[in-house]
Order: C-alpha cells, then sequence, then structure tokens
C-alpha cells in the first residue's frame, strides 16, 4: 500500500456507550485506511457499529480511544474554530434524511458551508452550475425542498457535501430513504464524481446494490472488522461484484465462520 | 404512580422554562393588583371624600376585570402552548406505549392544576408586594405620606384572582388538548414540525403589502385630518382601516422579504441568509400573530400615554389657594395670627370677587357691551352654543387675582391702560375654554359704560377660592378702581390663605392641609379648603391613569409573550436545522449572533408598524377628543411621555434580552457529539 496515497487512517478506534455494567463496547478497536479517491463502503448487520464508525469520522461521536487522522492530523483533538472547520471544509457529510433547510432555495442550501466560511455565493457561481449540472439539479436551483422530490433532494444534499471541495465525502445510508430509481440515479451520480473527480468517498450502506458501486467493502460484526470485499474496477462490473456482497451477506446471517 | 409522575414532570417543566413561569406570574399579579384596588391607601382615602366617584369606579372594575381575563387567556395559552410543544416527542411516545388519549388529556390537566397551585404560592405573595410596593409609591407621590399606611390584604382579590387564573388556565389546556387530541402519535413524535415554507409569488405579496399601506394610510389620514370632535363614523373607519392595513402589510411583507433576500444572497455570507430565511418564515407562517401583537402594542403605547399624560395633566390642576376663610375680618386675623396658625400660613389675601351691580347686565341697557367680545368667538368654530349663552355676572379685583397668581408662581397680569381679562373655572370642560381661548388670541375688548376695554389675549382659569366645587362660568378681571365701580358687594368675598412651602415639604400636601384643617375647626369659623377639591382631581388621577396604563402594560405584555412565545415554539421546531448547521460547521457563536439577530428582527417588525401607528393615533387623540387641560404644560407632558418611552424601551429591551438569552440556551444545548 503506497504510504502517500492515504488521506484517513484510522487507529485502533474504540466507542464504549454507558458506564460500569450498563456498558456496550459498539467499536472494539478498529483500524483501516482510506486511500485518496477511493470509494470505500461499510457494511454490517444493525447495531454492528456501522454508523458509530461513520460518525466518529465526522466527529458527531467522541471515540473512547485510539486515532483518526485525516491528511496527518488527528481529528479528535479537535475543538472550536478547527472543529468548524473540519467540518465544514475538509469532509462533506451526505445524510440519509438529506437534511436540507427547508426553508432555504435549493441554491442557497449548496452555498451554506461555502457562506459559513466567509465565501460570497458570486465567488462560487461556476462552481454551483457545474456542481448542479452534474448532479441533473440546474433547474430546481431556486425552488424549496418542499417542492422538489426526495431523489432532487439528496442530490441537492449530494451537491451541499461537494460545494466546498471536502477532501474526503462521508455518506451515511445516502440511498436509504431513496426508491429503487433515484437510488440508482443517485449511485451514478457519485460513481461519476468519484471516477472523474477522484473524490474519496467512504459510504456507510446495509444495501447491496448501492455498495456495488463501491471500490471496496469493510464488513463490520460486533464492533470489529470481519472482512474486506475489492472490486476489479477494470474487470469487475457492479452486477458480478453485487452477487460478491450479496453472498458474504448471506453468510453473515449464519456467523462469521462461514466467511472466514 | 400517575400523581408522582405528574408532580415530576410538572417539576421538570418549571425547572426548564422560567419565562414561561414568569409570564404565570405575571397573569396573576395582573389580576389580583387590580382587584385589590379598592383596598388601596389611595382609594381608601379617596373614599372617604368622593364616595360617590369611588363607587362608580368600582362598579367598572368587574369590566376591565373581564377584559384582562380575556386577554391574560392569550399569554396563558400561549405559555402553555410553547410548554407542550416542546414535549410533543414525549406526549407522542406516550400515546405509542398503549396510554389512552383521556388518560394523558388527564395526567396534562392534573399537571396544569398542581402548576396553577405552585405558580399561585410564587405569584400572590410577589403580587401583595407589588400592590403594596404600588400603593405606598402612588401615597408619597400625591402626597399622602405614608403614616396612614394600612396593609392591603383583599381577600376578596385573592378568591376572584384564583378563579380567573385557574380558569383561564384550564380553559387554554383544554384547547391545546383538542388540538392534540387530532393529532397522530406519528405527528407528535416528529420533533421538526416547521410549516412548510408558503410560497406567495413577489407579485402577489407586494400588492397585498401596498394595499395594506393604503388601508394604514387612509387610517392615519382619517384619524390626522377628519377627527376634530369624537365622530364614531370616522372612529370605526379608523379601526376597520387600521386593522385591515396592518393584517395585509404582514401578509404581504413575507414574499417581499423573499425577494430581497434572492437580490442580497449572491454577496451573503456567516449565516446572513439562514437569518434572513428564518425572519421571512416567521412572517409567512406567523403573519397574523404579527398582525395580533403589532395592534396590542398600538393600544398599549396610546394607553400608556393617555394615561401619563392625563395623569399628569390634572395633577398640574393647580393648587393656587389652600384655604378660603370667611366671617369677619377681626376674627379672621385673630386666628391667622394664633401661633399654631401662623407658623403654618405663608400668604393671606383678601379675596375681592363680587356679582356685577344691577344695571350692568347687556339686557338691561347698554351700560355693558359685550358685542366685539361677541364678534370675536363667531370667527372661531363651534362658538353658537358659547355665544347663546354668554354672560358675565362677575368681576374680580385685579390685585385679588394677581395674588393668586403669585402662589401659584404665575406671571401677574397688568391691567393699565384700560384692559380687562376673561376668567373661567370652567376651562377644562368640553371645547369651552378652547374655543374662549381662541377668540381672544384674536383681539377682543369689552365696553362698559362707554369705555371699551381691551381683554388680555390670555385666558384665566386658576381657582380662586379653595373649594372647587364653586364653578365661575364667566368673570371679568378688572382694575381695582372699576372693581370698586361696577362691584355689588365691596367687601372681600373671603379671605385666602397659602401654606408655607417647608411645611408642605415636611409633612406632605395632605397631611398638612389636614393639620390646619383641624386647627381652623377648632377655631369655630367658617372655611374652605383645598381638600374636597382635592379629592376630585385624584380620582381622575387614579381612574384615567391607573386603569389606562394598567390595561397599557397588560397589552403590552400579552403582546411580548405573543411574539416571544410564537418566536420560540419555532425555533423548537427547527431545533434540527441548528444541528444541520453545527454539521456544516457553523460554530456556537455564529449559531447565536443568528438567534438574536432574527429575534431582534422579528420583534423590530412588529414594533415600526405599532410605533408609527401609535404616533398617529397620540397625535389624533391629542388633537381632537382628548384635548390636555388649560394649564398643563406641554413641555412637561411631553417629557413625561418622552420618560414614558423611555421607559417602555428599557423594558422592552429587557424583554427582547430574556427572550434572546433564552433562545441562546436552547441553542447551547444542541450538542452534535455523544448524541445517540
Amino acid at each position: 500500500m503506497n504510504m502517500r496515497n492515504q488521506i484517513l487512517q484510522v487507529e485502533s478506534l474504540t466507542k464504549i456507550y454507558g458506564r460500569g455494567e450498563n456498558k456496550t463496547e459498539a467499536l472494539k478497536g478498529i483500524a483501516f485506511n482510506v486511500l485518496e479517491g477511493e470509494f470505500l463502503g461499510i457494511m454490517g448487520a444493525s447495531g454492528s457499529g456501522k454508523t458509530t464508525l461513520l460518525n466518529c469520522i465526522a466527529t458527531m461521536l467522541k471515540p473512547t480511544s485510539g486515532k483518526i487522522i485525516l491528511k496527518g492530523k488527528n481529528v479528535a483533538g479537535f475543538s472550536g474554530g478547527e472543529l468548524a472547520d473540519y467540518r465544514g471544509k475538509k469532509i462533506g457529510y451526505l445524510f440519509q434524511e438529506f437534511e436540507l433547510l427547508e426553508n432555504l432555495t435549493a441554491r442557497e442550501n449548496i452555498t451554506l458551508p461555502l457562506f459559513l466560511h466567509g465565501v460570497s455565493a458570486k465567488k462560487a457561481k461556476s462552481d454551483i452550475e457545474a456542481l448542479a449540472a452534474m448532479l441533473d439539479i440546474a433547474g430546481e436551483l431556486d425552488k424549496f425542498p418542499t417542492q422538489l422530490s426526495g431523489g432532487q433532494k439528496q442530490r441537492v444534499a449530494a451537491a451541499r457535501a461537494l460545494i466546498s471541495d471536502p477532501d474526503i465525502v462521508l455518506a451515511d445510508e445516502p440511498t436509504g430513504a431513496l426508491d429503487s430509481k433515484n437510488s440508482k440515479t443517485l449511485m451514478d451520480k457519485l460513481e461519476a464524481i468519484n471516477r472523474e473527480q477522484r473524490k474519496t468517498i467512504m459510504m456507510v450502506t446495509h444495501d447491496a446494490n448501492a455498495a456495488s458501486y463501491c471500490s471496496r467493502i469493510l464488513f463490520i460484526q460486533d464492533g470489529r472488522i470481519f472482512h474486506e470485499l475489492r472490486r476489479n474496477i477494470s474487470t469487475e462490473s457492479t452486477s458480478d461484484f453485487y452477487d460478491r456482497i450479496a453472498n458474504v451477506m448471506a453468510q453473515l446471517g449464519g456467523g462469521s465462520a462461514n466467511v472466514l | 404512580m400517575f400523581f408522582k409522575q405528574i408532580r415530576r414532570n410538572a417539576a421538570k417543566n418549571r425547572k426548564g422554562n422560567g419565562l414561561f413561569f414568569g409570564s404565570l406570574a405575571i397573569a396573576i399579579a395582573a389580576f389580583y393588583t387590580l382587584l385589590s384596588l379598592g383596598e388601596q391607601d389611595v382609594t381608601r382615602y379617596l373614599a372617604t371624600i368622593e364616595s360617590e366617584a369611588v363607587e362608580k369606579l368600582m362598579t367598572l372594575l368587574p369590566i376591565v376585570y373581564g377584559i384582562s381575563l380575556f386577554f391574560v387567556f392569550f399569554l396563558v395559552y400561549f405559555a402553555c402552548k410553547y410548554q407542550t410543544d416542546s414535549r410533543r416527542r414525549e406526549l407522542g411516545m406516550y400515546l405509542m406505549l398503549g396510554m389512552k388519549r383521556g388518560r394523558l388529556f388527564s395526567m396534562l390537566f392534573c399537571e396544569t392544576l398542581w402548576n396553577s397551585v405552585i405558580s399561585l404560592l410564587i405569584g400572590l405573595p410577589a403580587s401583595l408586594l407589588l400592590t403594596e410596593g404600588i400603593s405606598l409609591v402612588t401615597a408619597k407621590v400625591v402626597g399622602l405620606g405614608i403614616i396612614g399606611h394600612r396593609f392591603s390584604f383583599s381577600p376578596y382579590a385573592i378568591l376572584w384572582t384564583v378563579c380567573g387564573y385557574v380558569l383561564v388556565q384550564l380553559l387554554s389546556m383544554m384547547i391545546i388538548c383538542i388540538d392534540l387530541g387530532k393529532a397522530e402519535p406519528a405527528d407528535l413524535l416528529r420533533s421538526d414540525d416547521a410549516k412548510k415554507q408558503t410560497i406567495l409569488s413577489c407579485s402577489k405579496s407586494a400588492a397585498i403589502f401596498a394595499v395594506g399601506i393604503v388601508f394604514l394610510s387612509l387610517a392615519y389620514y382619517f384619524g390626522i385630518f377628519r377627527m376634530r370632535t369624537l365622530n364614531m363614523a370616522v372612529m370605526l373607519c379608523i379601526i376597520i382601516c387600521g386593522i385591515l392595513g396592518t393584517f395585509l402589510l404582514y401578509r404581504g411583507l413575507g414574499g417581499l422579504l423573499g425577494r430581497y433576500i434572492r437580490r442580497k444572497a449572491p454577496n451573503a455570507t456567516g449565516l446572513q441568509t439562514f437569518t434572513a430565511r428564518q425572519v421571512q418564515e416567521n412572517v409567512l407562517s406567523q403573519h397574523k400573530s404579527l398582525a395580533v401583537s403589532s395592534l396590542l402594542l398600538l393600544t398599549a403605547l396610546s394607553c400608556v400615554s393617555y394615561g401619563v399624560s392625563m395623569g399628569l395633566a390634572r395633577s398640574v390642576d393647580g393648587r393656587s389657594v389652600d384655604f378660603s376663610i370667611f366671617g369677619e375680618d377681626e376674627k379672621i386675623d385673630a386666628v391667622l395670627e394664633s401661633d399654631d396658625v401662623h407658623e403654618m400660613v405663608n400668604d393671606s389675601y383678601p379675596l375681592r370677587l363680587s356679582v356685577i351691580k344691577d344695571g350692568y347686565f347687556r339686557d338691561e341697557d347698554k351700560a355693558f357691551d359685550a358685542s366685539k367680545l361677541e364678534e370675536a368667538l363667531g370667527s372661531v368654530e363651534g362658538s353658537d352654543n358659547i355665544i347663546e349663552n354668554l354672560h358675565i355676572e362677575y368681576v374680580i379685583s385685579e390685585s385679588s387675582y394677581n395674588k393668586i397668581l403669585e402662589g401659584v408662581g404665575k406671571e401677574e397680569i397688568n391691567l393699565e391702560g384700560r384692559k380687562a381679562a376673561i376668567y373661567t373655572s370652567l376651562a377644562n370642560e368640553g371645547d369651552f375654554g378652547s374655543i374662549l381661548g381662541k377668540a381672544l388670541k384674536k383681539g377682543a375688548s369689552i365696553g362698559i359704560d362707554g369705555t371699551d376695554y381691551e381683554l388680555l389675549p390670555t385666558l384665566y382659569y386658576d381657582n380662586v377660592v379653595a373649594d372647587r366645587a364653586i364653578t365661575l362660568y364667566m368673570a371679568l378681571i378688572v382694575p381695582d378702581e372699576l372693581f370698586t365701580e361696577v362691584a355689588r358687594e365691596r367687601e372681600a368675598y373671603c379671605r385666602n390663605v397659602r401654606l408655607t412651602d417647608t411645611i408642605v415639604e415636611d409633612m406632605g400636601l395632605m397631611q398638612a392641609v389636614q393639620k390646619m384643617d383641624a386647627l381652623l375647626a377648632d377655631a369655630g369659623i367658617e372655611y374652605d379648603s383645598y381638600l374636597g377639591g382635592i379629592g376630585r382631581n385624584l380620582f381622575y388621577t387614579v381612574a384615567a391613569s391607573y386603569l389606562t396604563i394598567y390595561l397599557g402594560a397588560l397589552f403590552w405584555l400579552i403582546a411580548n409573550t405573543v411574539i416571544g412565545m410564537k418566536y420560540l415554539i419555532g425555533q423548537r421546531q427547527t431545533r434540527r436545522r441548528y444541528e444541520t448547521l453545527t454539521m456544516l460547521g457553523a460554530d456556537m457563536e455564529l449559531m447565536s449572533g443568528s438567534v438574536k439577530k432574527q429575534i431582534g428582527s422579528y420583534f423590530s417588525l412588529a414594533l415600526c408598524v405599532a410605533v408609527v401607528s401609535s404616533a398617529a393615533a397620540i397625535y389624533t387623540m391629542f388633537t381632537s377628543f382628548t384635548k390636555l387641560p388649560e394649564g398643563a404644560s406641554l413641555q412637561r407632558t411631553a417629557a413625561f411621555s418622552v420618560g414614558a418611552l423611555a421607559i417602555f424601551a428599557i423594558i422592552e429591551i429587557l424583554y427582547i434580552g430574556i427572550v434572546k438569552r433564552t433562545a441562546i440556551r436552547e441553542i447551547r444545548r444542541i450538542d452534535i457529539t455523544n448524541r445517540r
């Protein structure tokens, strides 16, 4: 593995909820690296710790121990302005429920991270238009979220996650609230962005269809990484990769012994 | 278990919502203050000298109480709604866990009752302290002194306060429960219950806004130019145009704000666009509340201005004479020279006031010619009635009247060179004083025995005797020589006495008058005292000022509660937005700044229209049906009005500050780390 391409390093990450007899270990010393331009999927059953892992990286949760190093800086040690900067500039977050502000137009929602860091919409006009064209929402920019379909909302949310050109995009079940058609459209767009712009994406999902767009998948069970799948982009189609993922997931139901 | 839960929930509500409990305590204080009016020192004192008027005032109280009940209902309703809205999720959970709606509602009702008991236990002692404070301050201000102060505990006031308060609380909860009864558990569990952004086209908004401005302008026009006297038809027009205009203005404002935001958005940074959109959303979804609050603020400002200026104007109804003593000069001199009385008397002088001799009335011969005064009156609008009834029966000597003027610290008059002046003690009765004053300014004269006496351009009205019950429709102040010539009685009408300023300052006017009263009564001479007059004066001060200021303060409080609570409810419903902002990199300072600006703008929007409208309303009030009494110093009244406005502004800023602090406390509770 080429160390120069590593964008994110997660080292011995643990997260314990509760105290004393009530404590639950959600993450039990997870370690992995993410390479620049990678489309990484995190899969696992409910309660396996996949969302906890993503939220620790997004600074929505404080890990109990371990390190999260993004481009050489330990994220766990951030606070105040550094934390706000990290959230607004270094990462882009794609929520399952979109989390668009209902009283802002699509354009205003997309430019919000820029506003927060002192960049006016005027300066970013060309970026907004390019992103809107890429995500097929150019005609919807002046509409309010209530006037958009679910798929359009998630693509607006994707544009918001990408507008400040973050080092990594973190997506938490981005297709969770979408129908299959809109899920496919969104994943096509995300894959295109990953391929054409070399944007690093880390996505938590339990949807094998969505996961088949990834270049690598980490399977988590009981707070530990227990399996990894890599897709050979040049030779393996998404449907072939889907079959392999489905196979692992089927075996997951029967316990890890069948996989390992 | 059930009651334990009720007590625990109620305690949690109290701890979390100072503003909510503050509003409830104020509601209690409002009821008690009003209902205990009859027990206050000033009212008790008034009842001894003006019992009939006080009785009339007391019969008015139930009506004012009813009005207060109606308005306090809104205050309590919004406070309770704020409280239950913040618990929607919890209530949804109870339903999902199988609690029957009936049991849920009875739990809410029991919590309300429990909270009522606790807030009454806090609010009632606070109200007692407040009313005692008001009673002492009023007594001090009007010169009653605090010696006669009696602790005023009114069981009647407490009973009705409790009844009224519990009634409005239960009624509010009932309405809230009806609303909750219609909501599905899923609706309750969804915390972000923000209203959808209403889309109203810009041109439509602009048109509605413009129509609103037109209606408001019409109301101002009718008020300023068409409301010379109290005319019910014009009044109705003003009210309808004003209310319609205010509602339409706020209805259209949201869309216009959207247009402004779109124009400014390309250059906006930070949370400017977000802040503006939040304000716009509040205006769009709460335009009716904003209009109602703005109208309530307008009423509050008008009531307080009316109360303050009328109270002040009445209180300047000058104390020119403290005692008028009747009888033989020797007997009066003997009393005045006795040690006890002497040390209290500043000045005493004979008042030369008399009916004009027979033969000088104009109808009988031409010796007394008022035709030029009639002519001058004729050029003043609305003077027909006065001309018809014009008669001058009395004369006052120049030197006597100058003594009166000296007593009240006014410039003496000079009637040298064939001059005379007009006196009336009815200057404040309707338009009489102002019409007569206008006629005199135009220049008039009066003929006596064929000689023209030029009338001074000022109308004189300072009380010539201590008892105000004695009124003079119209009298002529004439030089002393002329007085001797035309007066039927050459002897002095009475001896006027004024108390020394030091005694008045030391003892308070009321106490000093009472002491002198006792001394004169002991001496067995006939006299009138200022005491009788001051009763009516005080009555007007109390009735006009106290009640209008009370209602004004109540309207103000309700308007602010509506605006504040509506904002805070909205903020709770959109809490998730602030979580998203945090995820996008907004820090606490930035969000707190945005919240402050939102609250400032939201309050300003309601206040701006209210202030402009009340400027027009106050102008209308004081130029038409509510004239300041003659002699009320405009500067002094204006100064106090500005003072009242400053106090209003300070309290408003403090209130906005409290709402800001509450809102920021909510924002600071947002912590996306470890939220799961």
